[in-house]
């Protein structure tokens, strides 16, 4: 075909031209486990999603915003769900779920941000780093990868966590729309220009980004073509991306890392509606996704790992709402649970930091465990030394 | 010699609007170079305004409010950093200012004095702007300073001032952030947006920090940090990061240093001698910087003369491009270069030009936006915004087109696209006057060479 053409011809994606690079590439070695991470963004209040039922100090701090004794879902003597998390009592039952308690870290930050950004990176709260776990997962494990979508972000572009020295996970909002995108004609030609150029290494870097970007959209796109799982996810943009996970675990892609997020929860006011809508909407989600995963004996190869950037005040502030907080709980799902139920016991509201819980078990204890029992990493190189496993997992 | 002109203007400013491109190309470096300096001497201070006084109690409303008058000024901000009617030259640097004493300011009218800080000192005496940031109001809350008191001392702002504003690691001890600690205790800062120093709560006691042993105050500590060269050092590479980024050349590095030093830290003066200097512009040194968010929208909206019918659409493009103003992901600032791309904002960055030019609406769907109420409105989804060609007309002649692309490269691009436009001509070819004019500005801002500078 001359070039000259191009733009005229409508058989642009000829399968010549566009050989996927994707054909023969060294892939990401997990021994085939999944990790789906979902952050719960703006700081969910940890001691509403899960109710220490039992304790008359909780009720005290929270006149107006406690979760009325019998409105709990009872999971042990002391501790329960808020009843927007009905959809995860199955989960629970069958020994699918690990709740982990009073997560946290040394000298907590409570703004989003920064707090935010102390969980990507698994940096110390005085520590700032410009690579995250899990990229630097992605710069030790998947060194001869030389397509980003092994790691998958739903949301509008990657966060800190996926980003790593060399390696880089991949971004998207939705796949059919990305794949809109890619067909551009004009940037399509653009990615076939020959820029190995040494003199400028940044025109040969951005040359490169583009067409592993159109790479990996090709490859995604005829992974989920066609396809569509059955369970019922919400309708609503979390579900669309739990959805867009679960076609792509079906379909076998190389996909090993999804990252998906889920906002709205900072509830200074009048908490208890939004709160209670947004837990349903996630418990919903991981209700379909399990099934959907459990009917494809997929299941016991997933682990789900949710986490928010902090909890809230124990105590309610003035306007039915709570203020940033400290620790909080911290939710393992999948088919194959070293300790299902309650990793440790309930938050100590008689002990405080400033009026928030204090932290019992690092976060990065957690990611240290992934890391090493899940995805056959070496946790020291990612995450430094001095985080002991949880033995959860 | 428009090379060089298109270089300079890349880097010290927001490059150029074609009608400055048409009048400056020809000038010579040292004139250019007292332009850029003659229009920051020119130009308007900031207008600070007073809070009323938030009392004790910070409501969320206020903070609404708050955040509101930031988003403001940060539009505000890049209206100059658009407009060839002001200080090129003085926004730029602003804004490395901005990066460098990284601070997340939710309350406009502490955003706002701040950036006039940084404005009324960004040329002048960096002595100067770092004891008038350590005065700062926004800066005294952001790295709680405002917690720093005689008997429980909060090592924050210490730490970061010597980490992350001055010297660098390597070149201060534990004990030394904890001297320091002392010396600004009770430098505090009042809602209205006012320094206050708390006599009460300051520690008046001996302490010894950098070897040197005396009752020192927060002004002291600064001006031992400043008489260590290693200081000048760590700054000189921030500039040359931010305005040369290539590899560090460390002979220039070493001197410039000392000229920084010998000068007293003279800002203004190190930046013109290394913009009239000829290795400023040496050809590796070209088309190696990765246009920051800021810069790449200031860049276009200049050549494209465009102008937004919800220009707070603006602020969720830069959110989805990596850069807020007034927001930086942490202290550190933003950490630029490669780092601005991933596959998403590649994507966007490459389709950003076609948006503008055909108004077609641009898929920002952001999953989480806690306190950015404003991005919330589906409005900002869209940018809609016109774009007048006229003034890039008279750059082409409108007969060849291999001349005319290559007129408009010249003008668009620090180093030629890889592109045969003779390919694209099927594209371009049945079209006239404005119309084929977009269709050219269409391929060279998708390239991915418009994207560096």
């Amino acid at each position: 075909m001359k070039r000259r053409t191009f733009l005229k011809n409508t058989g642009l994606a000829s399968a010549a031209l566009f050989a996927p690079a994707f054909l023969q590439r060294p892939s990401l070695v997990t021994n085939g486990k999944i990790l789906i991470v979902v952050q719960l963004s703006g700081g969910n209040d940890g001691l509403n999603t899960v109710i220490p039922y039992r304790n008359d100090k909780y009720y005290e701090l929270r006149p107006d915003l406690a979760i009325a004794r019998q409105d709990v879902l009872n999971l042990t003597d002391e501790l329960g769900f808020n009843p927007s998390l009905e959809d995860l009592r199955p989960l629970y039952d069958q020994g699918h779920l690990s709740i982990i308690n009073n997560v946290g870290y040394p000298n907590p930050d409570r703004s989003h941000f920064r707090s935010m950004d102390i969980w990507q990176t698994a940096a110390n709260s005085n520590e700032y780093l410009t690579t995250g776990w899990l990229g630097r997962y992605l710069d030790s494990r998947c060194t001869g990868c030389d397509v980003p979508h092994h790691a998958l972000e739903f949301g509008q572009g990657l966060s800190l966590a996926l980003k790593g020295v060399d390696k880089r996970g991949f971004a998207l909002n939705d796949i059919q729309q990305m794949a809109r995108t890619n067909r551009n004609p004009l940037l399509r030609y653009l990615a076939q220009q020959d820029a190995h150029d040494h003199e400028h290494e940044q025109v040969a870097y951005l040359y490169k980004t583009l067409l592993e970007t159109q790479s990996s959209t090709a490859y995604l796109l005829e992974k989920t073509e066609g396809k569509r799982t059955r369970a019922n996810f919400p309708a609503t943009p979390f579900g669309r991306d739990l959805r867009q996970v679960a076609d792509l675990i079906l379909a076998g892609s190389d996909t090993k890392i999804y990252y998906v997020s889920l906002g709205g929860f900072d509830t200074h006011a009048n908490q208890a509606g939004p709160q209670g809508r947004l837990l349903s909407v996630y418990a919903e989600g991981m209700k379909a996704l399990a099934e959907e995963l459990q009917q494809h004996n997929l299941w016991q190869d997933t682990l789900v790992m949710t986490f928010s950037e902090f909890g809230r005040r124990v105590a309610q502030n003035g306007s039915r709402g709570t203020d940033h907080g400290a620790a909080s709980n911290l939710f393992l799902m999948g088919g194959n649970l070293r300790q299902p139920g309650f990793y440790n016991e309930g938050p100590n509201l008689e002990d405080l930091l400033e009026g928030d819980l204090k932290y019992k078990v690092d976060f990065r204890q957690v990611y240290a465990t992934v890391l090493d029992k899940w995805l056959a990493a070496d946790a020291k190189s990612v995450i430094g030394k001095g985080f002991d496993g949880l033995g959860v997992l | 010699m428009s090379l060089r002109i298109k270089h300079l203007y890349q880097r010290a400013g927001f490059g150029l609007s074609p009608l400055e491109w048409q009048t400056k190309k020809s000038l010579s470096i040292p004139q250019a170079v007292d332009h850029l300096f003659q229009e920051a001497d020119a130009a308007t201070p900031l207008t600070v305004i007073d809070f009323e006084d938030l009392a004790e109690t910070v409501t969320e409303d206020r903070r609404k409010a708050g955040r509101l008058l930031t988003q403001q000024y940060t539009l505000e901000w890049l209206d100059r950093m658009a407009t060839p009617d002001e200080s090129a030259l003085l926004e730029r640097l602003t804004l490395f200012w901005h990066d460098h004493f990284a601070c997340r300011s939710v309350f406009g009218h502490l955003a706002i004095r701040q950036l006039h800080t940084l404005r009324e000192h960004a040329l002048g005496s960096f002595r100067d702007l770092c004891l008038a940031i350590a005065r700062d109001p926004a800066m005294i809350r952001y790295l709680n300073n405002q917690q720093n008191k005689k008997n429980s001392p909060n090592e924050n702002f210490a730490r970061e001032l010597l980490e992350l504003f001055t010297i660098g690691p390597g070149n201060y001890t534990e004990q030394d952030i904890k001297e320091a600690a002392r010396a600004f205790t009770g430098w505090g800062s009042t809602y209205k947006g006012e320094f206050r120093f708390r006599s009460g709560q300051h520690d008046y006691g001996t302490k010894t920090f950098m070897g040197q042993t005396g009752r020192f105050d927060g002004a002291d500590i600064i001006d031992i940090i400043l008489e260590q060269p290693a200081t000048a050092t760590f700054l000189v590479r921030k500039f040359w990061a931010y305005y040369v980024s290539a590899p560090a050349d460390e002979d220039l590095i070493q001197s410039l240093s000392e000229q920084y030093l010998a000068s007293d830290y003279n800002t203004g003066a190190l930046l013109r001698s290394m913009f009239t200097a000829d290795w400023f512009y040496a050809k590796e040194y070209q088309s190696q910087q990765i246009k920051s968010p800021v810069v790449l929208v200031s860049v276009l909206r200049r050549s494209l003369d465009i102008s937004f019918n919800n220009p707070e659409a603006q602020l969720r493009l830069l959110r989805a491009l990596g850069q807020s103003l007034f927001d930086p992901p942490n202290v550190a600032g933003w950490p630029g270069g490669r780092s601005w791309i991933d596959n998403a904002t590649l994507m966007l960055r490459l389709n950003l030009g076609a948006g503008l030019l055909t108004k077609r609406e641009l898929d920002l769907q952001f999953r989480d936006l806690p306190e950015l109420e404003i991005l919330s409105d589906p409005q900002t989804r869209k940018l809609d915004a016109e774009v007048n060609l006229q003034p890039l007309l008279a750059l082409i002649d409108g007969n060849d087109l291999a001349n005319d692309f290559q007129c408009l490269s010249d003008y668009l691009l620090a180093t030629p696209a890889r592109i045969n436009i003779k390919d694209l001509a099927g594209l371009i070819d049945d079209t006239s006057g404005e119309e084929r004019l977009r269709r050219m500005l269409l391929v060279i801002l998708s390239s991915p060479e418009f994207q560096l500078s």
